[in-house]
This record gives C-alpha cells, structure tokens and sequence, in this order.
C-alpha cells in the first residue's frame, strides 16, 4: 500500500493555524542533519515522518553495539554499517518519497559550507564543542538557522540560533568547553531522543514559518530531578562570534 | 544573602562574587553559561562579578553530548 502524501500529513493540516501550502512547504524542503547520533536519530525520524522532502546526513561513523539503546533507527544487523547508510535505508522505509543524501564524513571548517549550503535548516546532531562552534558560525555567517541541541547523563537542552545576535558563543563564549563524553557519563536513552524530538519540532516551526522559535532562549530540562527550563539569554557585548552589539 | 538562583529563592552565607557562588554550589567554572539580571557574566569575569542581595542568577550548564 502507497501512503500518499496527503495521507502523511493529513494531522499536520488539521492544526488549527495550518495552512493549506503546508504539505506542499515541507516537500520541497531541505533539512542537513549534522550527526547522527542519539539526536540526529530521533530528529531525523520525527521529520521524515511528518513530510520533510530532502535530507543530507552527514557522520563519519559506523553503528556500533552500544548505540541501540538510544539511536533507534538501527538495527542489530546494522552493527558495523556506516551510520549514514544504515539510517538512509530505515528512513526510507519509513517514508519512500523521501530524498536522502549521504556523506560519511565528518563536518569541519573547511566542508561545511560546501555541505550545508542550500539547505533551509541545520540539526545539530553532534556531540562536542568543536562541531557546534562550526555551526554556530556558519549560521552566523550565511544567515541560515541551527537547531542546537545536547544530552548527556539526565539533561538535555535545545537552543535556535538564526544568524545570531545572539549566537550560541554569545551564551557559552568563545573559550572552549569541556566536551563530555556518553562513554564516560552515560545517558539515558530517551532523554536524548527527547532533545531530538524537541529539535524536529523546532525545525518544523521554523519550515513552516509558525509558532515562537526556541531564538535567544534555551530550553533544559533535568530528568533525574523532574525540571525544564527555558531561560532568555541576550546577545553578549563583543561576541568574537557574532559581533556582540544587539 | 538572598539570591534567586535559577528561579529559587535561597540564602547563602559569604557568597560575593559569581566565582564564590559557584565554588559554594560545587558547579564547574569551565562548563557553565551564567546570568546576572539577564546580562551574561564571561567566563573570565567570574572572580570580578559582585553579587547583591536579591540578584537573580541563571546558571546554565552547557550539555555536549549527542
């Protein structure tokens, strides 16, 4: 059975502020997932879902055995695929109208605008500071939006960053964070498909133009102790970044 | 003093700066983003930054994992 496009998003068009250009919005749209983690998993999957046309995932790694318990596009006979490969084939399942492109490489300064460019939408699905720094200045740069996102242990959080003031480095700045490591601090599975979850939400506000952009505010959120936050944060004077005056 | 750390209401003795204050909490200087009044505080200006009574303080810790 063909599930038709209309069928897909047939809940999506019935939200009270819908618009009937929607469907049509969300085909045509390119969505570059950078990572594909716990976060690029679940954002990825959320997405295709509900209609989003074109993806780029872009991972340098293979599945490994210890991903299953949050990265829930693979599977055990996935082990040893290149991630890239292994979420393509899944998510087309899940959506054949859907184009994938792949890159199994990592992100740095020197690709990303070659990668990244032409799309309407970044996921930060990457697990270091690095990656983000990249990112945050690439939408700093081309005035395209990241959706970033992180989650280790029982926290998550989620921020937009849309061409910045402010921009990510205005909040956590320009010297170097301490990255943190799943190996070493663990994570609860679906704590990092909940940061996931909340990025496709995100991106989908952003596509379609609604709603209130998580933009100069992050959302945390602590399961072990039951809370969520979402704190406004001002663009900081002197940002190396994005150049500090509001 | 009284200080609203993160929406709550608490008293801390012998807390002056956004430094001491973290020391106090045990928080990392190095993984954390931190607000005064809505302004951030840098990194390098934590030992600097004067707190008063009545400050709201947002200290948000930044989540690297993915």
């Amino acid at each position: 059975m063909v599930i038709t496009d209309k069928e897909r998003v047939r809940r999506l068009v019935s939200l009270p502020d819908a618009k009937a250009s929607w469907a049509e919005r969300l085909r045509q749209s390119r969505v570059a997932m950078v990572g594909m983690g716990g976060l690029g998993n679940a954002s990825a999957a959320y997405l295709v879902a509900q209609g989003v046309g074109h993806v780029i995932l872009v991972d340098p790694d293979q599945v490994d055995g210890h991903n299953l318990g949050r990265q829930i596009l693979f599977q055990p006979p996935d082990i040893g695929r290149m991630k890239v490969d292994a979420a393509k084939e899944r998510l087309q399942q899940m959506a054949p109208e859907v184009s994938v492109r792949t890159e199994a490489v990592a992100l740095d300064g020197d690709n990303a605008d070659e990668l990244l460019s032409g799309y309407d939408v970044v996921v930060d699905g990457s697990d270091n500071w690095a990656t983000r720094v990249i990112l945050n200045r690439f939408s700093v740069r081309q005035n395209i939006p990241v959706v970033f996102a992180g989650a280790i242990g029982y926290e998550a959080q989620v921020s937009v960053i849309k061409g910045g003031r402010p921009c990510l480095e205005c909040l956590f700045g320009d010297t170097p964070l301490a990255d943190q490591n799943c190996a070493v601090m663990g994570v609860l599975g679906p704590v990092v498909g909940m940061a996931g979850t909340i990025q496709a939400q995100e991106v989908l506000k952003l596509l379609l133009n609604t709603g209130k952009p998580l933009q100069g505010r992050i959302w945390t959120y602590d399961a072990y102790r039951g809370i969520s936050r979402i704190v406004g944060f001002p663009t900081r004077p002197g940002c190396s970044a994005c150049g500090g005056e509001a | 003093m009284r200080l609203i750390i993160n929406g709550e209401s608490r008293d801390l003795q012998d807390v002056r700066t956004v430094k001491e204050l973290l020391d106090v909490l045990g928080v990392d200087h190095q993984t954390v983003a931190v607000m005064i009044n809505g302004e951030i505080v840098g990194r390098g200006d934590f030992q600097k930054s004067a707190l008063e009574t009545q400050d709201a303080v947002e200290i948000v810790r930044f989540v690297g994992g993915g």
